[in-house]
């Protein structure tokens, strides 16, 4: 059995990779070809307010040190090349690698990301747990109501919200940034940090939180009405016991899918949510690197979330197995 | 009381009780720590307020701080120190340099060094920096233009040549405005830790978040009054709480949150040449395209009859108040309040009924009773593009077009991205915004040599007067003599004349100060970021 199941778990794993290479090269191509194609005067976007002060013989400069006079196809191959061996380029708006642009900024907004996926899956199963378990009555009225108010509110405009509220009225929060305004990096505090990671945190969990609990709640629903729990209950188990015992299980399967797969959304939500809160992550680079056009930088990114969405999925795909032997069964007949 | 015994023993059923209350106490707890901190940073504020300063002005540079690549295009860059500078008003003063001369022939500006000047490192400033700080910036491809310069050589220990390709007066500005870098410490990472002679050397550069900058105590000029200087880049929501919660000593807001009450603050309205103003295509319409096949001319605002009167009947005071609320000046030329502008071509007051019979005059009138003035069949509108994203811009075209059209001339303002502008400014008149401490920019927009090259001289304009006047500007040695040739250039093209373009109104940029900051004169601000308000940092004071 076991020196079975390893070349076996092996060969999953390689077409795994396979198919992530592949994806890599048709978001890279169909990146690419949708900037080159852009109406956006790359030179232009960089120098913005400057038009009137650079003069044609500047701007010949700058596309020579961009290589914008070589023909598109063997820019990308260049690109391609330079990938292969590991270079991603260099951002010309940040004046620093690609590579560096995005390990700096993807740290700071890791800990914003990981905050608001943990939020929005703890109180998005929670809630969604509850809501099931109290089908019809009051709790579950109000859950589901406050879920859809949630899942129609856009994200910068709950943002908008929570910093006028919390910052502006009541002087809780702070206004902006990761960390106090004029504090030198060694007298940051975790505590400073956390101070200003609440804010974005909970409004980037608004993205991610009521399809959990929507999802949670119905799978929570199903459960209670199958065979097993009318068994149970006859056995005598009720309240929170039936449901820990009997439902927890099953409902946790497709919350954990939407969970893992949601890194995409919440790297888009996070776009929003640091531009409102200012807050110095990849999804402000993001913001920036479009503005200017920073292609680059732009095709890194590109390429950094597809690999992060991918793995996101592959996890969820893993752990819904574990939680569900069902999907793993279905998997293995699939794959075979 | 029966509902929280009911609740109490629903939770005990579920063994969460004494969960409960545990966490309730971690809650609190940590709400109190979070109170706790905002009091801290609170106090931080009025306790450091004799040294430390906080703006919230904008203007990040995020591809670092290296003049060669463009930091500090705008003047006075900050950890870097330039040959020359402007004061209050615009007149141009040594810095670095103990003085300049530029040969007969406009090709060789010699400049004579201090030689007290030191970098943040100790070594001193040498002509050898300068002139590799001028080489190096004249290929780097940035976003500062020094490709005039053929040649930058140290000559001996306190004098520097700059050998340009052809004579350029303005090349003055690159002096102001080229933070001079040491040769010695410039490299690939010098833009996140620059080394200079400014007044102040970089701290600590959290990006996206904040700049903070300690005061240079070897800086040779006059000392500034804080010891450290705290730049907060958030946008106009965050910048306008941090100001109203006092973080923030001054903040710079647009036009329409200045008139919000601030507590504690003043309102800062600082004069600018920030302009926004209407190019006319200047060619008729004859079916020519230029080499991207884009359409030249328009037959309505080719003449200059129609040029003049849309100048006459513009109610820019009007302008200044209904859109700006107030935050603004009247502009009637490109270059207002800078030293080379020409205050005699300025258009005073407003007239429809000089506008009226000017048209009348050129033959353009209203004969079939439509509101719409005709000629030979061509009836008298023009569609006027502006910029959609931009709520002022259209203000001022919507404004534009109902002023225009009791005097029978029809407007159909429209907004567009700047792609779609870029392909029809050349047959549609456009709502620019423009504005620079560098007379280079007037060159751009009116020279015919520059018509349809990038955005400068969108409308085709070409005068062989203005041409000349304009080039003569450029080749003079001597400031005063090339101030004379842009007067006389203004005269040519002004409103009066052939009244190229219809000058609208010119912003004042506005800034909540903290009462208790003196900061001092204020300099008319070019269009675009930066921080023209800080040019005179080294001199702000408390004064309470």
């Amino acid at each position: 059995m076991l020196t079975e199941g390893v070349p076996a778990a092996l060969r999953g794993f390689a077409g795994r990779l396979g198919r992530l290479v592949l994806l890599l090269v048709a978001v890279a191509v169909a990146s690419f070809a949708l900037m080159v194609n852009s109406p956006v005067d790359l030179v232009a976007a960089y120098v913005g307010a400057d038009v009137a002060s650079l003069g044609p013989e500047q701007r010949a400069l700058i596309e020579e040190r961009w290589g914008l006079n070589d023909p598109a196809h063997e820019r990308f191959l260049a690109w391609l090349g330079n990938l292969v061996r590991g270079d991603f380029g260099f951002s010309a708006t940040f004046n620093q690698p690609v590579l560096e642009v995005i390990g700096d900024k993807f740290l700071a907004s890791l800990a914003l990301m990981a905050l608001a996926w943990l939020l929005s899956g703890v109180l998005g199963f929670g809630l969604g747990l509850l809501a099931g378990a109290r089908q019809g009555r009051a709790t579950d009225r109000v859950i589901t109501w406050w879920a859809y108010t949630l899942a129609s509110a856009p994200t910068f405009w709950v943002g908008l919200l929570l910093l006028y509220v919390f910052a502006v009225s009541l002087n809780w929060a702070p206004v902006c940034c990761a960390v106090p305004i004029g504090v030198p990096a060694a007298d940051v505090t975790l505590l400073d940090r956390l101070h200003h990671l609440v804010l974005p945190a909970v409004t980037l969990s608004v993205v991610g939180i009521a399809p959990v609990v929507l999802h949670t709640r119905q799978a929570v629903i199903e459960a209670l009405a199958g065979d097993h729990v009318a068994f149970a209950r006859a056995q005598g188990e009720r309240g929170f016991g039936l449901i820990r015992h009997r439902v927890v299980r099953n409902a946790a399967a497709p919350a954990l899918l939407l969970q893992f797969s949601s890194l995409g959304e919440l790297f888009g939500g996070s776009v929003l949510a640091e531009q409102v809160f200012s807050y110095p992550g990849l999804g402000a680079a993001t913001t920036t690197a479009a503005l200017n056009q920073d292609v680059p930088l732009l095709l890194g990114i590109a390429l950094f979330t597809t690999v992060l969405v991918f793995t996101g999925n592959a996890i969820g795909d893993r752990v819904h197995a574990g939680v569900d032997p069902r999907a793993a069964l279905a998997d293995a007949r699939r794959s075979r | 009381m029966l509902v929280a015994k009911r609740w109490q023993q629903r939770l005990g059923v579920i063994g969460l009780r004494v969960r409960t209350r545990r966490w309730v106490a971690v809650a609190l707890a940590a709400a109190a720590l979070g109170a706790a901190t905002a009091c801290s940073t609170g106090d931080a504020v009025s306790g450091a307020k004799p040294t430390e300063l906080r703006l919230a002005i904008g203007g990040e540079a995020e591809d670092g701080y290296d003049p060669t690549l463009g930091w500090g295009r705008y003047g006075n860059p900050l950890f870097q120190s330039t040959l020359l500078t402007r004061d209050a008003d615009l007149k141009i003063t040594n810095d670095l340099a103990t003085g300049y001369s530029v040969s007969p022939d406009g090709l060789v500006w010699t400049v004579d060094i201090r030689s007290d000047a030191t970098f943040s490192d100790g070594k001193p400033v040498t002509p050898g920096d300068v002139a590799y700080t001028f080489n190096t910036a004249a290929t780097s491809g940035g976003l500062t233009d020094v490709t005039v310069l053929d040649q930058a050589v140290a000559v001996d220990e306190d004098t520097v040549e700059l050998r340009l390709r052809e004579p350029r007066s303005t090349f003055v500005n690159r002096l102001v405005s080229l933070g001079i870098v040491p040769e010695h410490a410039h490299g690939p990472g010098y833009a996140r830790d620059p080394v200079g002679s400014g007044p102040f050397v970089l701290e600590q550069w959290d990006e996206g978040q904040q700049l903070i900058v300690r005061r240079n105590d070897d800086y040779y000029g006059g000392k500034p009054a804080f010891e450290r200087v705290v730049f907060v880049f958030t946008d106009e929501d965050a910048s306008l709480a941090a100001a109203r919660s006092g973080q923030v000593d001054v903040a710079a807001l647009p036009s329409a949150l200045a008139s919000t009450e601030m507590p504690g603050m003043t309102l800062h309205a600082i004069e600018s040449v920030d302009n926004r103003g209407i190019t006319f295509p200047y060619q008729p319409a004859t079916g020519r395209t230029n080499a991207d096949g884009e359409p030249i001319g328009d037959p309505v605002t080719s003449d200059v009859a129609v040029r003049r009167a849309i100048n006459l009947a513009i109610d820019r005071q009007a302008l200044v108040d209904g859109v700006l609320d107030g935050h603004g000046r009247p502009a009637t030329g490109p270059v207002d309040g800078l030293p080379w502008y020409d205050p005699s071509t300025a258009v005073t007051g407003t007239d429809p009924d000089a506008a009226a019979r000017l048209l009348d005059e050129a033959g353009w009138r209203d004969t079939d009773g439509d509101g719409v003035r005709e000629r030979d069949g061509v009836r008298a509108e023009f569609t006027l593009l502006y910029l959609a994203s931009d709520s002022l811009r259209q203000g001022l075209a919507l404004a534009v077009a109902d002023m225009l059209k009791p005097i029978g001339v029809a407007v159909t303002a429209k907004g567009e991205s700047w792609e779609v502008i870029e392909t029809r400014m050349h047959a549609d008149a456009v709502l620019f915004g423009w504005g620079s401490h560098d007379p280079t920019e007037m060159y751009n927009l009116y020279h015919s040599g520059q018509a349809g090259i990038e955005l400068y001289n969108p409308g085709y304009y070409g005068d062989p007067e203005v041409d000349a006047a304009l080039d003569a500007g450029m080749a003079a040695t001597d400031p005063a003599e090339a101030t004379a040739h842009w007067k006389e250039a203004q005269r040519h093209f002004g409103p009066a004349a052939d009244a190229a373009w219809a000058w609208l109104v010119n912003l004042d940029h506005t800034y909540f100060v903290d009462s208790c900051l003196d900061v001092g004169q204020e300099q008319v601000e070019p269009h675009g970021h930066g921080w023209p308000i800080t040019w005179n940092i080294t001199g702000w004071r408390w004064t309470c």
